[in-house]
């Protein structure tokens, strides 16, 4: 018989792990063989910055977050089963990596361009998985 | 110098039609197309047995959806090709249009887009990767951050945003075939609902269903058919890219539709500032200031003070959107880029009744697809 896991589940597996620290997330990223910079995701078929085949690439994790470039609120769920208002901001992760994330603070009122935020997992209510958030660097040590 | 566009004695707009643009509602496309096809023919002055082949524009339809329509005008045997690429559907329709009768393939060839409002599938969300954000792929959400950007970077407030949909909205107020037919103040615009960052609703171009026509001849064929020359508009110019390794963060966008945009006036042999019409790709408030400095009608910096001082109004130096654009005529996505050149071919013709711009000599369509790829013309107007 085998009993059922009761380690919640990343809801983007590919993407994200909670780290030791049972809060904050580490990024799966891909190294180029070609021209040794990062891929994400780490599954990207093809390499983003040289347009190399990703498939024998190496595998590095690391701890997620990065340079917070521009952020919005959107007042209108435009994506299904979202709760609005929330906040959507442009994340470097790094160099030549942008990917937008879920910033996970009430208002814009602490956040700035070019500040450093951090990823930290968000459980569900369920708590059988967790979601990726972004919070200020600062704020996350708290 | 010549370019592949002079070839088979050139590529003229003979004919137009459209179907208004409307909210969704229950009108099968095929009444929607016929209607523009139809209207685009009597126009030019041509049959439906003189049409050698077809290029249809539409995202949401469906497969063939050309000869399913197509076939209500007679079964002609012409070619049928259906073409997709997201806002800029109907514009690579009208390219390969272009293409077909420059090469000499063929002389009377029609473009037409056409499409209902559909549930807004898109390939990146089938592309086998995870995303950090449920919100990445819409482009709401990145024309937002632009606009952010915009107001910091130039010191401009939100009105600079809101006075491109007063503008547009009164335009299209003044358009039949646009979807929305009244004038919006400042306030109107500003007070209505936020739908995310520093853009309101007014901001944002609606959803819609809708069908324009264009018949692209040569201009050996204008000749041997008898066609009105006075009213056959030239096209000068057709170039597309997609994007590129943006160089600064945010720039991706811009890079794209500045590249394609000069593309095309080289072609063209003209400058930016020659341009007297600009239709462009406003989903979105903001990128009709953007574009402007971007395409070059205005220095980098300017686009507000352009808006502002009434150079990008109808009879002002360049009459930009003066359809009403994509927030005010509306975005049905297969239609609009030819709707675009509909307008461009009615303003170039002097038939503009109620928004012409006078002494319209030249204009150029500009249309981006999904932020991803980017198509500009220049039409010229005919020998008076």
């Amino acid at each position: 018989m085998t009993l059922a896991s009761t380690e919640p589940r990343p809801r983007h597996p590919s993407l994200y792990r909670l780290a030791a620290d049972g809060h904050s997330l580490d990024f799966h990223y891909a190294r180029c063989n070609r021209c040794q910079r990062l891929a994400f995701p780490a599954n990207s078929p093809g390499c983003p910055h040289c347009g190399s085949a990703m498939d024998d690439a190496e595998r590095v994790t690391q701890p997620g977050g990065g340079t917070l470039l521009e952020y919005v609120t959107l007042h209108v769920a435009l994506a299904p089963d979202m709760a609005v208002p929330a906040i959507a901001g442009d994340i470097r992760l790094a160099d030549g990596i942008v990917e937008q994330g879920v910033i996970g603070v009430p208002d814009e009122a602490g956040l700035r361009p070019g500040m450093a935020v951090k990823a930290v997992a968000v459980f569900q209510q369920d708590g059988q998985s967790y979601r990726c958030a972004f919070v200020p660097a600062q704020e996350a040590i708290r | 110098m010549s370019s592949w566009i002079d070839g088979n004695g050139g590529v003229y707009v003979a004919g137009i039609g459209l179907h208004p643009y409307q909210f969704p509602n229950d009108t099968p496309y095929t009444h929607l197309g016929l209607t523009a096809v139809r209207a685009a023919l009597a126009d030019a002055g041509l049959r439906f047995d003189q049409v050698q082949s077809a290029y249809v524009g539409t995202t949401s339809i469906g497969m063939a959806a050309g000869r399913v329509m197509l076939r209500h005008l007679g079964s002609t045997g012409l070619a049928v090709t259906q073409v997709e690429n997201a806002s800029a559907s109907g514009s690579f329709a009208f390219r390969q249009a272009c293409q077909e009768v420059a090469g000499g393939i063929s002389d009377v060839v029609l473009a037409i887009g056409v499409d209902k409002h559909g549930d807004g599938r898109r390939a990146a969300n089938k592309d086998g990767l995870e995303r950090l954000s449920d919100t990445a792929t819409i482009p709401a959400v990145k024309f937002a951050m632009m606009a952010r950007r915009y107001l910091r970077e130039r010191g401009a407030d939100i009105h600079s945003l809101a006075a491109v949909a007063v503008k547009n909205h009164g335009n299209a107020a003044r358009n039949p075939f646009a979807q929305f037919r009244k004038p919006r103040t400042l306030e109107q615009v500003l007070a209505s609902p936020k739908v995310v960052g520093d853009l309101t609703v007014q901001q944002c171009c609606p959803r819609g269903d809708g069908a324009a026509a264009v018949l692209v001849v040569s201009g050996q064929a204008l000749r041997r058919l008898g066609l009105d020359a006075g009213r056959c508009v030239r096209v000068l110019a057709s170039s597309a890219n997609s994007e590129r390794d943006e160089s600064e963060y945010g720039d991706g966008a811009l890079e794209l539709v500045k590249a394609s945009a000069r593309s095309a006036c080289e072609q063209a042999a003209v400058s930016p500032t020659d341009l007297d019409l600009l239709e462009l790709h406003d989903a979105f408030s903001v990128e009709e200031l953007l574009y402007s400095e971007a395409i070059g009608v205005c220095e980098p910096g300017e686009g507000a003070a352009y808006l502002a001082r009434g150079s990008s109004a109808i009879n002002g130096r360049c009459a930009i959107n003066a359809s009403g654009g994509l927030i005010g005529m509306g975005h049905p996505l297969g239609p609009t880029g030819i709707g675009q050149i509909a307008e461009l071919t009615r303003q170039l013709r002097g038939e503009a009744s109620g928004r012409q711009h006078e002494r319209a000599r030249l204009g150029m369509a500009h249309m981006i697809g999904l932020g991803s790829v980017a198509i500009a013309h220049v039409l010229a107007a005919p020998a008076r």
